[in-house]
């Protein structure tokens, strides 16, 4: 009790406890007195104020009492001194709501004491090893292991990332799983980012008891690609890109680092795209955005093909022929447009001969799920050329599960950078496409810098 | 056969001795073959009205002179699209007596075809409303007629040029668009023709130029539109094209192109897309059934896109993703077919805008003029321009319409014909 007054009164804890407060205080206060409602300097401001609340896990819900053996005291202070850093409870999470899937990071500690373990509660142990021991969950929840980040540092804590993700339609589900293992008793904060952490946040609270500290999707992506770069791919870079892209032969596939990043153009290929021109990692601007991202190709490709899933649609097309539905300059000049550059092979207009019926009945699904892809693909490259040009940016970064197992597109971007720019723009691309947003929730979690 | 018109010397059209009713001056005759070469199609100077006459000496001088340099009948402009061909006629409406008597029979008889009728064959159509009427052009008075077929119907027209004997006229035909080179040769081996070809963007922005110049009674050429979302007060207003440069030129046909005009002869294609009218009706044909442009835009009127596409709601305060909710099953069951065609149409349009609101943005150029077929009998897509123009750049560019949206190709093709540059 004495030991936990104390920490109460050192305010020059570092770092704030983003801690969303109801809930959690409720489950406090019915211990007494302990630790209740102080607030510790909350910074950025969620719209939440902060509440010291780290003395949960000595506190285990029910236990009262801080007193206890020597022992006991011992673990309190060493837990006391970790506490300096500012670092939350376990589990650590960060979640990204998008309008098609939920990105989820799963920090599961490897330097867990025998002490640690034994104290651990029981729903957290569950928690880590239904997370930790399955690739697959329920019906649609995939890890992707091949993206685990192992023996990373964060806090000062050492353990693997995990990458888990689900569509958005099964968020319900998610929402009872968390409350069928008793996840807001855990009295964690739940970082969330991404439109969902608006559209759910009543869903989480009212089944499942637990708030989200809503943050911001842009700011989360940044802070997310920064760090996991820092941190490197399990040794590897996290970036490649394409040398000779328009040559079929010769294109190969390299990696890099994003040295000196700034400035680049950042495009966010998700259900929908956002554009971004980021000057440091707190200074961009949302340049524009289109409305024709992943959502547009899958809901077109459903319609046209009768496909039911993301993965259904790339492998139609990547056996189908574009040039079929597709007008192209040569179809409407018989050869190059040359005066202005354009060759015969580019598309002059998208789905341009499926007005004619012959056409229509001679085209494959195959061939329709490929010029969906294309046309969205160049579209969106056309766009980011043009940001790029207009903010005078070299290095195009494309991020966003539009490009999750889509080499299709990922080579068209970069053909479509290097060639209308005549060299001059790059196309780079990230192995942990689309997981940069959730990692930048759990960073803001942890309100930490990569710890050496 | 490769016959230059303007040194055709066996005049079965000859017509030097007519006396024709001739604006005073020169400035006042666009498209005419002066030496001045700024008299073309300035903005305000251009105005061709017939109500000037001239006595029949200088009428005469001025006629020889311009005989010289004055192609034979009949005049045609031609742009070959991908989707639909474009052909503007003059008819000439000053033809004497004596003239008419020496006209050969091919000539009048195409002249008959086409002034007396409004639909050719099965797909042909002359846009009787977007007649101008009394122009003044070259010397000679008459009306100039605007008619469209779809390029896939261009080996009909062939045989028809054929059949009338065209090639005996030893016209130029004067032709822009990819068209004119794709079909170049079935030209000369179908129909014994050889085309002239020409640059569709010089023809367009040549074409724009000419006819805001030329209309003077009846609508304005130009049009804007106040209140574009509010379908109670919501009304097209005229909008003079004087001074128009700079100026955004999005041409909307199968494809898009975009260009910054800063003069008549200094211009440039800053982008194009080509997600446009063909992707609309290819994409609507494929996801409704329908055939025709006409068909699809009916059922856009009638259609709800919402249901279509994933709205701000649905996401939370991002962009809609259009589409969106086509990737559940139970959406695609419960959408219909207008719903589609709708989405469709306002994704298009909508990234069209989008577009040319950067292309704006990076050339500094406030005034976006939106031409091609696309928008022709498309009111939901103007007023989408108009709106998302106004809108995203918070009254800062204004979107602007022209009535003959999609012949401007075909229109300086002709005037290429009469004043060769």
């Amino acid at each position: 009790m004495d030991k936990a007054k104390s920490m109460i009164d050192k305010k020059g804890a570092s770092g704030p406890f983003h801690v969303n407060n109801c809930q959690s205080q409720r489950g406090f206060h019915a211990n007494g007195s302990c630790c209740s409602s102080n607030t510790f300097g909350s910074s950025t401001g969620g719209p939440n104020s902060s509440t010291f609340e780290n003395m949960h896990h000595l506190h285990r819900g029910d236990d009262a009492e801080c007193n206890g053996s020597p022992a006991k005291r011992c673990r309190l202070r060493r837990r006391t001194e970790s506490l300096r850093r500012s670092r939350p409870p376990f589990p650590w999470f960060g979640m990204d709501i998008g309008g098609t899937l939920v990105k989820l990071v799963y920090f599961e500690p490897v330097d867990i004491t025998a002490e640690e373990e034994q104290e651990e509660v029981e729903n957290l142990k569950s928690i880590r090893r239904y997370l930790t021991s399955n690739v697959a969950y329920g019906k649609t929840g995939v890890r992707d292991v091949h993206l685990e980040l192992r023996n990373l540092t964060m806090c000062g804590r050492t353990g693997n990332l995990h990458f888990i993700r689900f569509p958005t339609q099964a968020m319900h589900h998610f929402i009872q799983m968390g409350r069928d293992k008793n996840f807001s008793s855990l009295h964690t904060t739940l970082c969330a980012t991404g439109g969902g952490a608006y559209k759910f946040e009543n869903d989480f609270r009212t089944m499942a008891d637990l708030e989200l500290l809503k943050l911001d999707e842009l700011d989360c992506l940044i802070r997310g690609l920064l760090f996991v770069d820092r941190v490197s791919f399990n040794g590897h870079p996290e970036g490649y890109y394409f040398q000779n892209p328009s040559d079929t032969e010769s294109c190969v596939k390299k990696t890099c680092t994003l040295d000196n990043p700034f400035p680049m153009l950042l495009v966010n290929i998700g259900s929908g795209v956002s554009i971004l021109a980021v000057y440091s990692e707190n200074n961009y601007k949302r340049v524009t955005g289109t409305s024709l991202g992943g959502g547009t190709f899958l809901g077109l490709c459903c319609l046209l093909t009768g496909c039911e899933t993301f993965e259904e649609a790339l492998e139609m097309a990547s056996k189908g022929d574009s040039t079929n539905v597709d007008k192209l300059v040569k179809d409407i000049y018989g050869g190059d447009y040359e005066r202005f550059g354009l060759q015969g092979s580019a598309v002059a207009s998208s789905f341009g001969h499926m007005m004619s019926k012959e056409k229509r009945d001679s085209i494959s699904k195959e061939d329709l799920a490929r010029a969906t892809l294309v046309t969205i693909t160049n579209n969106i490259g056309s766009i980011a050329r043009m940001c790029a040009v207009n903010e005078k940016i070299e290095r195009v970064v494309f991020v966003g599960n539009f490009l999750r197992i889509n080499t299709v597109s990922t080579k068209l971007l970069a053909y479509a950078m290097d060639f209308w720019s005549k060299g001059q723009l790059r196309a780079l691309f990230l192995e942990h496409e689309g997981y940069f947003g959730a990692v930048g929730a759990l960073m803001e979690l942890l309100k930490t810098t990569e710890d050496p | 056969m490769a016959f230059n018109g303007h040194q055709c010397d066996d005049e079965s059209i000859d017509e030097d001795e007519t006396p024709t009713k001739q604006p005073r001056s020169n400035k006042e005759m666009p498209g005419c073959f002066i030496n001045e070469p700024n008299n073309e199609a300035a903005a305000s100077a251009g105005r061709a009205t017939s109500d000037r006459r001239t006595s029949n000496s200088t009428a005469r001088q001025r006629s020889d002179s311009v005989k010289k340099t004055r192609p034979p009948f009949p005049w045609f402009g031609m742009d070959i699209g991908g989707t639909l061909v474009k052909l503007v006629y003059f008819e000439p409406k000053d033809i004497t007596a004596e003239e008419e008597q020496e006209e050969v029979e091919n000539l009048k008889s195409i002249r008959r075809y086409l002034t007396s009728n409004t639909a050719y064959g099965k797909t042909g159509i002359r846009d009787v409303h977007l007649e101008l009427q009394d122009l003044t052009l070259c010397g000679r008075t008459g009306n100039l007629h605007f008619i469209r077929f779809p390029t896939h119907d261009l080996p009909a027209f062939l045989q028809m040029g054929r059949n009338k004997h065209f090639s005996s006229l030893h016209t130029t035909l004067c032709a822009t668009g990819g068209g004119a080179y794709k079909f170049e040769a079935d030209f000369r081996t179908m129909a014994d023709l050889q085309l002239h070809k020409l640059d569709e963007l010089d023809c367009l922005i040549r074409g724009v130029l000419y006819i805001d110049s030329v209309v003077s009674s009846g609508p304005s050429e130009c049009y804007y539109f106040e209140n574009p979302t509010d379908p109670d007060r919501c009304i097209q207003r005229p909008y003079t094209l004087e001074n128009p440069y700079p100026l955004l030129l999005v041409n909307i046909g199968s494809g898009v192109s975009i260009l910054a005009v800063y003069s008549e002869s200094n211009y440039k294609r800053v982008t194009g897309t080509s997600l446009g009218g063909g992707t609309f009706l290819g994409l609507c044909c494929l996801l409704t059934g329908c055939s025709t442009f006409e068909e699809a835009l009916e059922m856009a009127s009638q259609g709800e896109s919402t249901r279509v596409d994933k709205l701000v709601r649905d996401i939370y305060g991002g962009d809609y993703e259009s589409f969106g909710n086509m990737m559940s099953k139970d959406k695609r069951e419960s959408v219909s077919k207008e719903d589609l065609a709708r989405a469709t149409l306002v994704t298009i349009t909508n990234n069209i805008g989008s577009i040319t609101r950067m292309c704006a943005l990076n050339e500094n150029i406030e005034r976006v003029v939106f031409v091609g077929n696309f928008l022709r009998v498309n009111t939901l897509s103007m007023k989408l321009l108009a709106y998302a123009m106004d809108y995203w750049s918070k009254g800062q560019l204004k979107a602007l319409f022209l009535q003959h949206e999609g012949y401007f190709g075909a229109v300086g093709a002709l005037l290429e014909l009469l004043h060769p540059s």
